[in-house]
């Protein structure tokens, strides 16, 4: 009798796990597990039905700014009662892999990122249309698609471009705003390699090339300035050219290939082919390279994560130039990184009430004062105190910037293609002429497929 | 039994009725879309009204079977839902033109043409079979030694037979990530105080593969040496005995005597490993996601020097986006690692010594 009634217990005991499993899995990123095929009926009532307006979902591409989100949501529950689960990935993860597994288990998050028009086109026709809110008309930044209308909700303004040390480079009595050129560069880099002991720098520049992790910062980023550097926003030649079949303008991309070779050359050796991210930021903020080639989201870990080198290395200013690789190449490239959409069969009108809300004066304070973003909205009064703020106001008050066309490039043609060829030109398996040969190459096989 | 037969035959009949009648009510609710929440437990109910049923069903022939069934239900059910129907499915849709959403049209061979065409396809398939190679050969050799040694009059024979079984435990992902920061991180340290290389192991493709080659090892060894110490503790003492006393030493006794009675552990070792690395994903991707440069193959410049089978079909249906080719790829992959495995358990088989 005994053993029945354990046995009757355990059994209890079981059924109960698999039952709360079952309830409990739907709010986790376990989710996008696409072995639930079968029992998609027992999920439908936990996720898409149970729409009552209580809590939405959020899926973050910045991982930077997690905890300054979820400091929002915090501040949205107290004012509306509504929850907001904040869910961040980063550091080279595929977000949009990752969201298309959410999709196949009906797990679709209310509001996630998108980076540019492959990413919209994954999305199309399922998501919502939101022109007719307050802050579409006071903003240029949204993502406005010709079919689809205003799909992408803009937070913050993004500069590419050689990031530099001010102090070291007064120091060093280089001018940036001469740096213009690939020859003045060069002159710039050969003064400063033969003070290197004297400023404290363990190189000039701080060029990562590794192809696992850091493809995006030189097939995304780095190749952006051939296909944008020097350019008015609306012109899109090259990107015209890159999509139709892999065309590239040969003599544009040798002049870009010498440039690279350059930061090769410069390039602190014990970072170029096998660093990492984190050590790249954390040896610019404490002082030991003059140059990075990093963007301007760089300012929040410098001041976050990296504050203690950063005041150690004196809070110096920082700055940005052109990667000027022809000559009179003035701009640097600045534009939305990525815009958050509404998925139509989510909780849609909770969603939208969100992020008018965020484009409003009490969230505009957090992302602008506390995770260092450059308000997109002509509205806001709040400055931010990111170390790049005052460059890129700079720029865009002289007109002198240029468009992310990049952000329309193929699917993968940086992480799968011109991410390892980087690598290999930076390990010196290639030379100039091999590179732009190859890179040609990958690309066109890229576009073949 | 024979008072309350009738009732319980009632019982039972109408048990499996309203279970038949729950469950197809509920699926006609959720194939024409309905949202209605009472779908999934409906269905749920169904399935245990007609297996309680089933249960009652008054017969006596019959009853040994239907318990069997029962109890076998929830496993196959799962089993075909998880495996079988999505294998059958997957071998559809890769003649298809699928997006992973919805496909428009048949497109026959395309898939499997385009997938031959590509050289860096053609390179995982070769890259694969070099690493089942190495590994299976390496692994078990490996795992054989500790085993050896496990199973030796040394001190501490227990703490090492945990210790070495230990890396197994560690997930893949987990595993290739700290391993990524022990090559790039430490390693070159060490290399480059020696010998002045900056570069890590994984930036350069054959040494990238040898050092996945190495985390596999570090991973699966002991996990084979726990089934090999099984196996060598079951080779008969008295055998043992006799051989030392017609006086052979030990690498005698080793070769001819503890390895052919140890057979069908090799068998199952090998096969073990063979599967297993033929699968091998999540290390792939966490060491080097398939990062890796080829200069030449067939005329092209490669980019995933290190990106093994799995891994590139990842690529193809999640990166790329071309979830049909995928399949392809997937369908083809199945036909390998199921021709590989027959033929090995087929020739594993003929070599085992019955004792």
């Amino acid at each position: 009798m005994k053993r029945k009634v354990i046995a009757t217990l355990l059994a209890a005991t079981m059924v109960m796990s698999l039952a709360a499993c079952g309830s409990g899995g739907d709010n986790g990123s376990s989710g996008g597990d696409a072995g639930n095929s079968g029992s998609s009926s027992e999920s439908d009532s936990g996720s898409s039905g149970g729409g009552s307006g209580d809590s939405i979902r959020l899926v973050n591409g910045k991982i930077e700014i997690d905890s300054q989100l979820k400091k929002l949501a915090e501040m949205y529950k107290e004012e509306t009662g509504v929850t907001v689960e904040i869910e961040s990935m980063g550091g080279g993860i595929d977000i949009q892999g990752t969201l298309k597994g959410y999709y196949q288990a009906d797990n679709m998050p209310d509001i996630f990122v998108n980076g540019g028009s492959t990413d919209f086109g994954n999305w199309e026709g399922m998501l919502e249309d939101m022109s007719g809110e307050a802050w579409a008309s006071d903003t240029d930044a949204a993502y406005v698609d010709e079919e689809y209308g205003t799909i992408g909700f803009p937070y913050t303004v993004e500069a590419v471009g050689l990031a530099y040390n001010a102090d070291i480079l007064e120091k060093a009595e280089i001018d940036p705003a001469t740096l213009t050129s690939p020859d003045k560069i060069e002159e710039a880099f050969k003064t400063l390699d033969s003070k290197k002991a004297d400023l404290g720098l363990d190189a000039v520049v701080g060029y990562c090339a590794e192809a696992t992790n850091l493809y995006w910062s030189t097939g995304n980023h780095l190749f952006a300035n051939y296909i944008d550097g020097g350019l008015d926003r609306d012109d899109t030649t090259y990107i015209d050219m890159l999509n139709d079949g892999g065309k590239v303008d040969k003599d544009r991309l040798t002049d870009f290939a010498e440039f690279v070779g350059l930061l090769n050359q410069y390039s602190d050796p014990a970072l170029l082919v096998s660093g990492t991210y984190d050590q790249q930021i954390l040896n610019f903020a404490s002082g030991k390279y003059a140059f990075v080639t990093q963007g301007s989201w760089i300012g929040a870990t410098i001041t976050g994560d990296d504050a203690e080198a950063y005041e150690a290395a004196g809070n110096f200013k920082v700055g940005m130039v052109p990667y000027a690789f022809e000559d009179g190449m003035d701009t640097i490239l600045t534009n939305s990184p990525s815009w958050w959409s509404v998925f139509s069969d989510g909780n849609a009108e909770a969603a939208k009430a969100f992020l008018q809300w965020c484009s409003e004066d009490k969230a505009q304070q957090v992302l602008v004062e506390e995770a260092g973003f450059i308000s997109p909205y002509n509205s806001c009064k709040y400055v931010a105190n990111d170390p790049f703020a005052q460059t890129i106001v700079d720029y865009q008050t002289a007109g002198k910037t240029s468009g992310w066309h990049w952000l329309g490039m193929k699917e993968g043609l940086a992480q799968n293609y011109t991410g390892q060829v980087f690598s290999d030109y930076a390990a010196g398996n290639l030379d100039t002429d091999k590179f732009v040969q190859t890179m040609e190459q990958v690309i066109q096989a890229c576009y073949a497929n | 039994m024979s008072e309350n037969s009738s009732s319980r035959k009632m019982l039972s009949l109408v048990l499996l009725a309203a279970g038949v009648a729950g469950m197809v009510v509920s699926l006609v609710m959720d194939f024409s879309g309905g949202g209605s929440p009472v779908r999934g437990p409906l269905l749920i109910i169904g399935a245990i009204a007609f297996l309680i049923g089933l249960y009652l069903f008054p017969t006596v022939e019959h009853h040994r079977g239907i318990i069997n069934f029962i109890f076998l239900f929830p496993l196959l059910f799962t089993f075909a839902v998880t495996v079988i129907i999505p294998l059958l499915l997957g071998i559809f849709y890769s003649f298809t033109d699928w997006n992973g959403i919805k496909f428009t049209g048949f497109i026959g061979l395309t898939n499997y043409t385009t997938m031959f065409k590509d050289p860096a396809f053609i390179w995982s398939v070769l890259l694969t079979f070099l690493f089942v190679v190495f590994n299976m050969v390496l692994v078990n050799l490996v795992g054989f030694s500790l085993a050896l040694l496990c199973t030796s009059k040394l001190k501490g024979v227990n703490f090492f037979r945990a210790a070495y079984f230990l890396p197994n435990l560690i997930g893949g992902i987990v595993l290739g990530y700290i391993w990524q920061f022990a090559f790039n991180n430490v390693l070159v340290q060490i290399t480059a105080a020696i010998s002045g290389h900056q570069n890590s192991v994984l930036a350069n493709t054959k040494t990238a593969f040898m050092a996945i080659i190495v985390v596999y090892i570090w991973q699966y060894a002991g996990y084979i040496m726990l089934i090999y110490v099984t196996g060598l503790t079951t080779v008969p003492k008295d055998v043992l005995e006799a051989s030392q006393i017609d006086g052979a030493n030990a690498w005698t006794t080793l070769m001819k005597i503890k390895v052919p009675m140890i057979a069908s552990t090799i068998t199952i070792c090998t096969f073990l490993t063979l599967t297993s690395a033929f699968k091998q994903f999540d290390v792939n991707m966490a060491l080097t996601n398939g990062t890796g440069s080829v200069t030449d193959f067939f005329g092209s410049y490669l980019t995933n020097g290190t990106q093994m089978l799995a891994l590139n079909i990842y690529n193809t249906a999640i990166s790329k986006n071309n979830y049909a080719l995928g399949q392809a790829k997937a369908v083809l992959f199945f036909i390998i690692l199921a021709c590989v495995s027959i033929i090995q358990v087929r020739i594993s088989n003929k070599k085992e010594v019955e004792m």
